[in-house]
């Protein structure tokens, strides 16, 4: 448990450090693209696609790290009144139903990966398409890890060994 | 395993707060699964909907919202707009809910608009000699107010879900939320009188300076209202435009913000949000598609018909349903499920797209606060240390109004359909 806290906290830092990057590198050029189209008339024939890839990067990559601090968005009518540790209970099913589903999203997705890679179609210059969507099954797999992670920790506090969360109102 | 079976439980998981993606994810796969097509389609569409140019609006704008939020930028704001509106009786409650409106507009109705404003205007409020109750409910209900306006999140989102036009919705729900926060800001003069809220006489040196200090901040509207409505931008240029000058703004002009430690924390923190908008996107956009092939809408509304004829009628059951959605779904997951049914319906009723979309969003806003699970009941109570019933009740005016805002906006078409008639956007 210990191992896999460190590998869940490791991991958030670099999906985070790449996170950060990309944002950073989609505002520059989003924003280049405005001045060059307004000012001069042109822009990178390029730029706008490989924009619209970072947004899918930057999205994945964001709920990796969101899944990390229970961030994802659910109906919480029924939990916000049941004590802590019934909660926790819930969050193992709940969670665990997450694992199983990202896992098998991230497997129609490296399906999808696949038939791309055989049909050979490139989304800018030279790249393939699956370059540029090669975040959508390897971010399904993270999120499924993070979830992984998730259960075991309800588990361990619906199971009395640990104490729950302090407060758990989400403001995103 | 019988579908109603299957349905049955993954309700269950629902409502006991499993990631609403999850669930739609896996309703979209087992749709998929049993009409014969490979799962990977689902990424397929994911792929698809991901590289919608629009959907590039929705991280820049939410950074540049969180940006806005973590800087000084709102005391700045407050200044401003209490040096030219505080003379008015209860003018500080219409400044609480024109500043919460704009950053609301920004960051989604998420709770950062509490968070960020409401610690700064509900004492302020306190100090002078609002009633605690009405302050209170000033502030919860200012937490979602805004998102009528652009470059409001949930109507992009409703843009990209509808396959309609975004610069037509922006157009068509600006007068609704002016009417929103027109009948709030004058209950509050009305509770500002009657409190005997002292008035700070207009002075113009201090307007002046307070204009002075947020020189930087005040063309910020202008860039995103302006360029949009003006048609000079696209909604996704503004948001580029818009995300960047924010960033060299509070990063180098004011300096409220340090490079490397406070944006990567607000490009995080920000970046949580969207992907958890995301990833609903993902697994809602496979399903939109089956629901639509499976000629699901029809089906319902066939069923409805049998049961409504007249349009006033199917507005006011849509009304009720939409409250029950508002209380039990926030506005992102809403859109992405509720939207793609009702859509085809309404047309069928003879209602405007962009007159559905008003009211539509409108409900939600008031899902926000009504018992039991408003969002910002449950934030304020958290944020102020007040009893979640007493926000409650301190709530209950604003709801009456805002109830009564919605009866004019689903029964004047006109409100919403006028200003695109004007511009003339498509």
């Amino acid at each position: 448990m210990k191992l896999l806290r460190a590998l869940d906290r490791w991991l958030t830092k670099g999906e985070t450090a790449l996170l950060v990057l990309f944002l950073g590198a989609m505002l520059v050029l989003a924003f280049a693209q405005v001045v060059l189209r307004n000012a001069f008339n042109s822009g990178l024939l390029w730029g706008d696609t490989v924009v619209r890839h970072m947004v899918l990067w930057v999205g994945f990559l964001g709920a990796a790290v969101a899944t990390s601090g229970d961030g994802h968005i659910g109906i919480d009518a029924l939990t916000k009144f049941i004590s802590p540790r019934v909660k926790a209970g819930v969050r193992v099913l709940t969670n665990l139903f997450a694992v199983v589903v990202c896992w098998y999203l991230a497997q129609g997705s490296y399906g999808f990966l696949t038939s791309e890679a055989e049909a050979g179609s490139t989304f800018v210059l030279d790249v393939p398409v699956w370059v540029g969507a090669l975040v959508v099954p390897v971010g399904y797999l993270l999120i499924a890890f993070h979830f992984l992670v998730r259960v075991l920790e309800s588990f361990l506090v619906a199971s009395g060994r640990q104490a729950p969360p302090a407060t758990d109102v989400r403001v995103h | 395993m019988p579908t109603f079976l299957v349905g049955a439980l993954l309700a269950l998981l629902a409502f006991l707060g499993a990631p609403l993606f999850t669930i739609i994810g896996a309703v979209a796969m087992l749709a998929f699964g049993a009409a014969g097509y490979e799962p990977s389609l689902v990424a397929a569409e994911l792929y698809r909907i991901a590289i919608n140019p629009t959907l590039v609006a929705i991280p820049l704008f939410t950074f540049a919202g969180y940006l806005l939020a973590e800087s000084k930028a709102p005391v700045r704001l407050v200044n401003l707009a209490r040096a030219v509106f505080g003379w008015i009786p209860g003018g500080l409650a219409v400044v609480a809910l024109l500043t919460c409106a704009l950053f609301t507009a920004f960051t989604g109705a998420s709770g950062v608009t509490i968070v960020a404003l409401g610690a700064l205007l509900f004492p302020m409020l306190l100090q002078e000699s609002y009633p605690e109750r009405f302050s209170l409910g000033v502030i919860t209900t200012s937490g979602s107010l805004g998102l009528l306006f652009p470059p409001s999140l949930p109507l992009i989102l409703y843009a990209i879900t509808s396959q309609t036009s975004i610069d037509r919705l922006f157009a068509g729900a600006f007068l609704p939320g002016l009417l929103l926060v027109a009948l709030l800001a004058g209950y509050g003069i009305w509770v500002g009188r009657r409190a005997r809220v002292p008035r700070t006489p207009f002075r113009v040196q201090a307007a002046a300076a307070a204009m002075r200090s947020a020189v930087w901040e005040i063309p910020i509207p202008v860039i995103v209202l302006g360029g949009i409505y003006s048609g000079f931008f696209t909604a996704t240029e503004a948001a580029a435009v818009t995300a960047f000058y924010v960033f060299v703004v509070q990063v180098f002009v004011t300096r409220d913000l340090k490079l490397f430690t406070d944006v990567p924390r607000v490009m995080r923190d920000s970046m949580l949000l969207v992907g958890a908008i995301f990833m609903i996107i993902g697994s809602a956009m496979g399903l939109t598609n089956y629901l639509i092939d499976e000629e699901v809408p029809a089906k319902l509304f066939a069923w409805v018909s049998q049961f409504i004829s007249s349009p006033l009628v199917f507005l006011v059951v849509l009304n009720l349903f939409l409250i029950v959605v508002g209380m039990m779904m926030d506005v992102f997951s809403a859109i992405f499920v509720v939207v793609p049914l009702i859509i085809p319906i309404a047309r069928q009723y003879g209602i405007d797209d962009t007159h559905l979309a008003v009211i539509f969003l409108a409900n939600l806003e008031i899902g926000y606060l009504t018992p039991p699970v408003g969002l910002n009941l449950f934030i304020s109570s958290l944020r102020f240390e007040r009893p979640l019933l007493d926000v409650v009740r301190a709530t209950l005016p604003f709801i009456v109004i805002l109830l009564a805002a919605l009866m004019i906006i689903t029964y004047v078409p006109d409100l919403s359909l006028w200003l695109v008639r004007v511009l003339g956007v498509q």
